[in-house]
């Protein structure tokens, strides 16, 4: 029990000696509202991946390494937006500049009224689109590779 | 974790606790508590080193954040996960070592099996597009796919219970613990062209579960047979 007191002691005090990720050359990322969203969503001429994040988010950082893997899988074939939600800009950009998440565009949705016009609430969210914006599906929760690869291979064949 | 996941993992556990059970009826000398203490703490030091392991991959650093340790859908890596598992097995049954393995194996491939049979709480069976008769499409789409996870548990199974069986006719130390490693590798590298994926599966790797299975299971079969050249009889024929 000792030992095991002593080692989640170590683990706290490492955890708040972690540095705090910093904005870098990272732009402010570019409003949105439910109507861009939605015009940017019908526009596109390829099938879309909609991932919802935020900074503050835990499981969002878990992901992020998978969503940075997908899009250099498959930027030919897929668009990837992220839209950060409920955030800070600073918050938001030393986010994608700690995960290196700076490949695809991010849209800034501080009020979260884009993400309400989607009609999914929570985060992380990440959405599927079929080219023109017909929502194929929704995954509540962090996402994981084996439904990440699947629903990118249904959006690419629809 | 999230709740699907859980229910897969809840489907693993019951799957091996219900193997052992049943196992234990048929083989007294199994002593069915402790198998199942082996077990539990390998598999949860197996998530928990394969977590970190799949965090510091995707460069996300444990000590920074070591609350996504528990984010297991987010990741784990098999192979770490995997050796941890065994390496912790093997420490803590290092006294009667390939008798508890050997009792052990059985149960663990039906375990296994319960957990990927749990894809079926998650909707995450669903592989590589096919048109046989069992194929089935995801919801909203009319795109049928290998159930490739329900293969990967039906081959499991029936191995774990051919094992099981052949523990009790040829109790040769070691030699059903290698044939397990050769099976659940086996079992990765058949249904891995029929899994959707990012990246490249550890292919490699199962190959070499596989062939280390098959050389502890080579051993097992020679040194049984030795033994029994040596005291006038022969335990495998």
């Amino acid at each position: 029990m000792r030992r095991l007191l002593t080692l989640l002691g170590v683990v706290l005090v490492a955890a708040a000696c972690g540095g705090s990720a910093e904005p870098g050359d990272v732009p402010p990322l570019p409003e949105t509202s439910p109507d861009h969203l939605q015009e940017v969503l019908a526009g596109s001429e390829l099938p879309v991946v909609l991932n919802v994040w935020a900074s503050w988010c835990i499981p969002c950082r878990s992901e992020a390494p998978l969503l940075r893997a997908a899009h250099e899988s498959f930027q030919a074939e897929v668009d990837f937006i992220g839209l950060n939600v409920r955030d800070s800009q600073e918050g938001a950009r030393a986010f994608l500049n700690e995960f290196e998440l700076t490949g695809f565009p991010h849209l800034f949705d501080q009020s979260g009224a884009a993400q309400g016009s989607l009609g999914a609430g929570g985060v992380p969210l990440t959405l599927f689109f079929s080219a023109g914006g017909e929502l194929f599906d929704t995954h509540f929760g962090a996402v994981d590779e084996r439904t990440l690869a699947l629903n990118i291979d249904e959006i690419i064949r629809r | 974790m999230e709740f699907t996941l859980l229910w897969s993992a809840l489907t693993g556990a019951g799957a091996l606790y219900g193997a052992l059970w049943w196992m234990g009826r048929r083989d007294t000398s199994l002593c069915v508590r402790d198998l199942w203490e082996l077990a539990i703490t390998a598999g949860v030091i197996g998530l928990a080193v394969g977590r970190v392991a799949a965090m510091l991959r995707g460069g996300v650093n444990p000590i920074a954040h070591p609350g996504d340790v528990l984010l297991v859908r987010s990741g784990v890596d098999t192979v770490a996960a995997s050796t941890a598992a065994l390496l912790t097995a093997a420490w803590l049954a290092r006294e009667d070592l390939f008798e508890q393995l050997d009792g052990l194996a059985p149960a663990a491939l039906f375990g296994v099996a319960g957990w990927h049979a749990g894809c079926m709480f998650r909707g995450a069976c669903l592989g590589t597009l096919s048109d046989l008769p069992w194929a089935w499409a995801q919801s909203g789409s009319d795109l049928t796919r290998h159930p490739v996870e329900l293969y990967a548990a039906l081959l499991l199974v029936i191995s774990a219970v051919a094992l099981f069986q052949l523990r009790l006719r040829y109790p040769s130390p070691g030699l059903v613990s290698g044939l397990a490693l050769v099976v659940v590798g086996a079992a990765r590298l058949l249904t891995e062209p029929m899994r959707p994926s990012l990246f490249a599966g550890p292919v490699w790797w199962y190959a070499a579960g596989i062939v280390a299975g098959g050389i502890l299971a080579g051993w097992a079969v020679w040194r049984s047979r030795r033994i029994g050249s040596a005291e006038g009889t022969a335990p495998l024929q």
